[in-house]
């Protein structure tokens, strides 16, 4: 709805790879929201509903860390009690994957022969699902730094919240913003015009808060980099 | 002292609007969340086994924890202890407060303890007029300026070098001094007659060793050693989570209490105290087994694991929503991470209601915890107890309901996305209440795009489907 | 039994033990492994020396003398354990000699303390000083300046290792009431995170390390 470019980046990318992909419609969000506020029966609710859209995936994929993690640690909380959907979610929870990780421990590609149009430098965020939750980290730096014309800078305290925390950032607004705000410091001390991370919702925190300080800098998902890169690729 | 934590959001947006002290204490944590890292040899093979170590002992104990308590009240004894229970706050307090009057107590000499803040135990003497002296450095600024302490093992985190000069200016009539040395000069000749004035040590405990009836304590000023001196009474009370069962298990934990707390390889004074000494020290020894919650948090097995923490503080040190807000934010005595989890489930949640929600669930406290205490699995679970125990909001549950139903349907899915973007087109977030208000009031918001995924999506699958044929 | 200790017990013992199916660790780890070949007089310095302690290996027992009598400078009293505990030989007669008293046990004022050690630690540069029979802890704790007398052999590889010898005579253990491992002078960063050596206890701390 907000990014459906990233989307069609990870679409675009997939089928370069000859990898045959479905966007199965009957899906709608993995219920993380409900889950993180405490709800847990809503949570099963929304669950369900990815069971019935994905029950005849064999691979799922998605440009989310923190949904991945959702599917992959939580929908066993949620279904401890009943061992046929346990049996269930747990066969989603092996099939589950977050796009960079896909990739490179999926179909075992580090290098994708990208070439960006131009010259650029980004410098990494780690969402902090992926990173600590998945043991993401490496995927994504691997995958940009094999693209041509991608220079890879730093960013101080890469690995630390940028205060999304979903419905964290709206419950406590304050204090998401004073977590934002010290990220936003560092991201304008970076020598990276462009932010890179794998997490919308981050994407969308730290790009509101930069917007809203008049920066130049922005973030931008590490699918839609490497998309850019399919253009100029061999 | 009174449970403030309701009031979280509110006593946060002091700190970060104050300014001095989310900059004092992200100065102070990162600091110290650096040296630790060098000190656990964090990231490592072998860092991570030494955590996995020292979570085993401390899950070993908890186990066991009804049979060491009674094993390590026999060794206690046998020592020259005298050991004493207190299932709740007011006993521990009568304790401390009985043998004051048994020896004739009017000085106190207190070491730093958090299970004494969490007694309220100087208000108790204070009450029966007894003298008490915070001699921990931070602790006795802190107490002369009527102030709590705001992190678990750097009780003045939240002051610069600067607020501290002003206070002992103010409150000990120091006269102007710049540089630290002299600073802590000055007062380390000032409180030197407390320690040998005293007529009772109090302290807390690190751990109790239960096979030699050891209680342990990790200091570096040595006033943690002053008070077990020369006082001729001490009392020392320790929570009953802080058994440990064996010498060797306490090998592990005493090594990564202070690698994790403040990078150093071991604090200055690792002091295991067995009793009655020859050398002097007190000649009555006491020691109060703390209860007040803990063998209830004990018996829910989604929360045993919060028992095994060190009071090591590096969660604290880790923390973003800490960093910003500061301890005082969290309105009670144990904050940061840990407390988002003790402090409900020691205080309830009626009086903690906002902790558990204090946090993005970004991970890191696990990460960095050296017992590897799942935290955010806490948070949710307390979230979830919030939610069930009729504390959630009503506009914000009958919301999640909406949502569910929304989101079990694809089509309603859909056309709520489309009513979504076009409330959003019509300004609808100005006046429709949503948490977009929140959002806005300190970030922009990008909109909705103008084709949808799924719109694209089916645009971009048809294609490739006439591309086949 | 009283109530509150079996009310406390029982809620203990009300449910199943916790965590009762977790695998203990393969293999135990200390934590600063060394190998044999390890130097542990040249480690112990280095990490003295990182503390801030003040580390001398004098040649013989006769410069180690000069050097705590230049240390203790024009003060006429110290501190001091039994001096059959100090391993260094000929202390006692040369502090007679030079008319410096040993003050009573605990005195405060005193601006040097001298003693002996337990043992030593050389993963951190520890030194453990035991209570005994006097061997008084006053002498590393209430003085300026604490010079601590220790030879190469009680130079033990670490924490794990001390507590380990331990191990094999907890009633020894056990009986001396009080253990202290020591690390560093006295310190604090109570002052706005800057370290500061000499809180409470002794600011300076003095290695004198013979063979």
């Amino acid at each position: 709805m907000i990014y459906p470019q990233t989307g069609m980046s990870v679409v675009k990318i997939l089928e370069h790879l000859n990898v045959e992909v479905d966007f199965p419609s009957a899906q709608t969000c993995c219920g993380q929201p409900a889950f993180n506020s405490g709800y847990r029966p809503e949570a099963r609710g929304v669950a369900l509903q990815f069971m019935r859209a994905f029950k005849d995936a064999q691979v799922i994929v998605t440009p989310s860390g923190s949904c991945a993690a959702m599917v992959r640690h939580e929908y066993a909380t949620l279904f401890a009690d009943d061992p046929v959907r346990l049996a269930e979610v747990q066969r989603l929870a092996s099939i589950t994957w977050e796009f960079t990780e896909f990739l490179v421990d999926g179909l075992g590609i580090t290098d994708l022969a990208l070439r960006l149009p131009q010259p650029q430098s980004f410098a990494f965020h780690d969402a902090c699902h992926g990173l600590r939750l998945l043991g993401l980290g490496n995927a994504a730096r691997t995958l940009l730094g094999n693209t041509e014309n991608a220079t890879v800078c730093d960013l101080t305290e890469c690995d630390v919240c940028c205060g999304f925390g979903g419905l964290f950032s709206v419950k406590m607004p304050n204090v998401s913003n004073a977590m934002l705000q010290t990220k936003i410091n560092h991201i304008e001390a970076s020598s990276a015009p462009t932010i890179v991370t794998g997490d919308a919702s981050c994407l969308t925190q730290m790009n509101g808060g930069l917007s809203r300080k008049g920066s130049d800098k922005r973030v931008r998902h590490i699918a839609d980099v490497l998309a850019e890169g399919l253009e100029g690729a061999e | 002292m009174d449970v403030q934590s309701n009031n979280f959001i509110g006593l946060a947006e002091i700190a970060i609007e104050q300014g001095t002290i989310p900059q004092a204490v992200s100065q102070g944590t990162r600091m110290a969340n650096g040296r630790r890292m060098v000190a656990m040899s964090a990231g490592t093979e072998h860092g991570e086994a030494m955590r996995q170590q020292a979570a085993y002992a401390k899950r070993y104990a908890l186990q066991h924890l009804a049979d060491l308590l009674e094993e390590a009240e026999e060794r206690l004894t046998e020592n020259g202890f005298t050991v004493l229970w207190a299932e709740t706050a007011e006993e521990a307090r009568q304790h401390v407060l009985a043998i004051a009057q048994r020896h004739h107590i009017t000085r106190v000499a207190k070491s730093k303890s958090m299970v004494t803040e969490e007694i309220a135990l100087n208000d108790a003497l204070i009450e029966a007029q007894i003298e008490v002296v915070e001699t921990d450095l931070g602790e006795y600024l802190l107490q002369i300026n009527n102030e709590a302490p705001s992190h678990i093992v750097i009780p003045v985190i939240h002051k610069s070098k600067d607020e501290v000069r002003a206070l002992m200016q103010d409150k000990m009539g120091m006269p102007y001094i710049e540089d630290a040395s002299e600073m802590v000069a000055f007062a380390r000749q000032r409180m030197r007659k407390t320690f040998l004035e005293a007529e009772m040590g109090i302290t807390g405990g690190n751990f109790v060793i239960a096979e030699t009836g050891s209680l342990c304590l990790a200091t570096n000023e040595g006033n943690g050693r002053m008070v077990t001196t020369l006082p001729r009474v001490q009392v020392s009370l320790i929570g009953i989570e802080k058994i440990v069962a064996t010498v060797e298990d306490y090998a592990t934990l005493a090594q990564v209490l202070p690698r994790s707390g403040t990078g150093q390889n071991l604090t200055v004074y690792t002091n295991i105290l067995n009793g009655l000494s020859v050398d002097g020290g007190a000649e009555h020894q006491y020691l109060i087994f703390v209860d007040n919650g803990r063998s209830r948090i004990y018996a829910d097995s989604r929360y045993t694991e919060a028992l095994a923490c060190l009071r090591c503080g590096a969660c604290l040190n880790t923390c973003p929503v800490y960093r910003s807000t500061g301890g005082h934010a969290y309105g009670w005595v144990y904050g940061g991470p840990i407390g988002a989890v003790v402090s409900p489930l020691l205080k309830g949640l009626d009086q903690t209601t906002p902790l558990p929600n204090a946090s993005s669930l970004c991970g890191s406290c696990k990460q960095v915890c050296p017992v590897d205490i799942d935290i955010p699995r806490m948070l949710l679970d307390l979230r979830h107890d919030i939610i069930t125990q009729h504390h959630g909001e009503f506009l914000i549950s009958a919301s999640m309901k909406v949502w569910e139903q929304v989101n079990r349907s694809p089509q309603l899915f859909e056309l709520g996305g489309k009513m979504a973007q076009l409330g959003l087109q019509m300004g609808a977030d100005e006046w429709v209440p949503n948490p977009l208000g929140d959002w806005k009031a300190y970030r922009d918001f990008p909109g909705f795009a103008p084709q949808s995924f799924r719109a694209q999506w089916r645009k971009h699958h048809k294609e490739n489907k006439h591309e086949q044929q | 039994m009283n109530s509150s200790k079996a009310n406390i017990l029982a809620r203990l013992r009300q449910h199943p033990a916790p965590f009762a199916h977790l695998p203990a660790p393969q293999t135990r780890r200390v934590m600063h492994p060394l190998d044999d070949s390890t130097d542990l007089v040249g480690l112990f310095c280095a990490q003295a020396q990182k503390l801030s302690a003040q580390v001398s290996l004098p040649a013989s027992p006769a410069q180690a003398i000069e050097l705590i009598l230049q240390l203790i400078g024009e003060d006429r009293s110290v501190l001091a354990w039994d001096f059959p505990h100090i391993p260094l030989h000929g202390l006692e007669d040369a502090l007679q000699q030079a008319h410096i008293e040993r003050a009573p046990d605990r005195s405060d004022g005193v601006r040097v303390g001298i003693s002996g050690v337990d043992a030593a630690l050389a993963s951190t540069g520890s030194i453990v000083v035991s209570a005994r029979e006097g061997r008084s802890r006053a002498v590393s704790l209430l003085p300026a300046l604490h010079i601590a007398v220790l030879t190469t052999g009680q130079i033990l590889p670490h924490l794990d290792a001390w507590l380990a010898h331990q191990q094999t005579d907890l009633a020894g253990f056990r009986a001396v009431g009080n253990h202290i491992i020591i690390t560093g002078a006295s310190r604090t960063a109570d002052i706005g995170m800057e370290l500061v050596l000499g809180a409470h206890g002794p600011a300076q701390l003095q290695m004198v390390i013979l063979p």
